[in-house]
């Protein structure tokens, strides 16, 4: 179940702009107006699995929102793709009808900030893209500082090409910015957004924690640490037990097997999907649950999470 | 119904860059610092000395400063929050329409209620606005005072506005007229 509106969407455009970045033009299939979404905000497609398997729902950063003209994705191929990435670079097509949720936003730009400080690696840009155009209108105090590896400089460049400015950094590879440096910098109220590989994040908020910034002034955006060992799950009250794939979520496990439960952002931000553990021990992923609620083990967020025993009983 | 502010007692943020006292300038109880901690804990301390002698120090290390009246300590205060960067913390602790002045230029220069502690402590004293001529009256200790602005006899309800820093004053006959409830002190 997705417990929120569904969208029909037509695929309006599609076009490879980098080796293993593809963009993509969605429109109402019924030619009708979109939910307008704010800068940060993401939907959720439901794709076809790979060899025709379960469905996947993957969520995406609209880069750009307009309820008359569309939205706009850019999707790069992970390597170790589930199904999704695969689908929208070789198979997906204009004219294509894919169902999504309205658009939803966990990594909104923060009203009262000061100055807002972005710091994007690789295909992270997407929420900055949409962030530096909201920007640039209101003309609020900004940077944006993209990290890319050498051979791709190229691509985050030209996409950047039509919001360049002396706000705006490419630097190649992560040990050309000095991140320490960057934020012990920034005037009182600065916000700092930071999406792209989890490492960095991590490295962000570390480093912005070291130097006293308030976790308030900290976002970040990252989406499906998915993968690990596959492990045993027990729906106590439905009585059934689900086989949880290596490369396959709890949630994709628990909704291929029949059974209707709520999930948001996919991303173990939103803390919609949460379930109830009766037993096991959870390897929890999300950054909703505090440390105290982790140490009781009594929640988990199916989307992201997995388990560290290999049987897992759930109160579901 | 009230909204009148709890202060806890105050300590050191645990992790940050840099720490700002800010103090008015009235003793400081012993109770204004968590068990464990004292003026020892914060290095850095600007207080209001209340007198024409006090002469500027070069700023410089961490150290005590002290200014002339509560207006001179907050202005510099906004000085120095424009040109800070984040990661510092600051305290206050006073009289409540004092700690409240040091919240509203923090809150202007960027500064979030997670990135401040207020201490209030002494006798209660109010700025009360009046609802009807946005007169505010500073010094308030009785739950009754005539507005000096419009003149209006003002029950001052226990309605507090942080962004104002004032309480609220309505004319206390304004349901019966002539009914004017009796006076008592707000330390009651």
């Amino acid at each position: 179940m997705m417990d929120n509106h569904t969208l029909t969407l037509v695929v309006a455009d599609a076009a490879l702009i980098a080796p293993g970045l593809r963009r993509v033009h969605l429109r109402a299939a019924d030619g009708a107006r979109l939910p307008p979404a704010a800068p940060g905000a993401h939907i959720t497609l439901s794709l076809p699995g790979a060899d025709g398997a379960r469905p996947l729902r993957n969520s995406y950063t609209l880069v750009s929102a307009d309820p008359e003209h569309g939205y706009e994705l850019i999707v790069r191929r992970a390597d170790r793709s589930r199904g999704g990435s695969r689908h929208i670079h070789e198979a997906l097509a204009p004219g294509d009808v894919i169902d999504a949720t309205v658009p939803h936003n966990l990594f909104a730009l923060h009203s009262q900030a000061k100055k807002h400080l972005l710091i994007g690696g690789g295909i992270g840009i997407t929420p900055l893209l949409a962030f530096v155009a909201r920007l640039r209108e209101t003309g609020a105090p900004f940077e944006l500082h993209q990290i890319a590896s050498a051979d791709e400089i190229g691509v985050f460049a030209a996409l950047l090409a039509p919001r360049a400015g002396e706000q705006v950094h490419i630097h190649g590879g992560r040990t050309s910015l000095d991140l320490p440096a960057l934020l012990a910098a920034q005037p009182l109220g600065t916000h700092v957004y930071t999406c792209g590989p989890a490492g960095l994040m991590d490295h962000v908020e570390a480093a912005a924690a070291g130097l006293g910034w308030p976790s308030s002034h900290v976002h970040r955006e990252d989406f499906g640490a998915a993968g690990g060992e596959p492990f045993v799950l027990r729906l106590a009250a439905s009585d059934i037990e689900i086989a949880v794939a290596g490369d396959q979520t709890m949630l994709e496990a628990i909704e291929a097997a029949g059974i209707d439960t709520p999930s948001l952002c996919r991303g173990g931000a939103c803390g919609v999907c949460i379930l109830p553990v009766r037993q096991g021990e959870p390897e929890h992923r999300d950054h909703f649950l505090s440390e105290a609620e982790r140490a009781q083990g009594c929640h988990v967020m199916p989307c992201v999470s997995r388990s560290r025993s290999a049987l897992l009983v759930l109160d579901i | 119904m009230t909204n009148r502010p709890r202060y806890a007692p105050l300590s050191p943020f645990a992790q940050a860059r840099a720490h700002l006292l800010l103090c008015d300038g009235a003793a400081i109880p012993d109770d204004a610092f968590a068990p464990g901690h004292g003026l020892t804990d914060f290095p850095e301390r600007w207080t209001v000395a209340g007198h024409a002698l006090v002469m500027p120090q070069p700023f410089g290390a961490p150290s005590e400063q002290r200014f002339r009246s509560a207006s001179h300590l907050l202005a510099l205060l906004r000085h120095r929050l424009a040109a800070e960067t984040m990661g510092l913390r600051i305290y206050a602790v006073g009289s409540e329409p004092f700690v409240w002045d040091v919240a509203k230029i923090a809150r202007e220069a960027g500064m979030g209620r997670e990135e401040m502690r207020l201490f209030a402590c002494g006798a209660p004293e109010r700025r009360v606005a009046c609802v009807h001529c946005r007169t505010v009256n500073p010094g308030v200790t009785t739950t009754l005072v005539t507005c000096a602005g419009c003149g209006a006899v003002l029950t001052v309800r226990d309605h507090f506005s942080r962004v104002h820093n004032t309480w609220m004053g309505v004319q206390c006959d304004a349901e019966a007229p002539g009914e004017v409830p009796p006076v008592e002190d707000l330390c009651a």
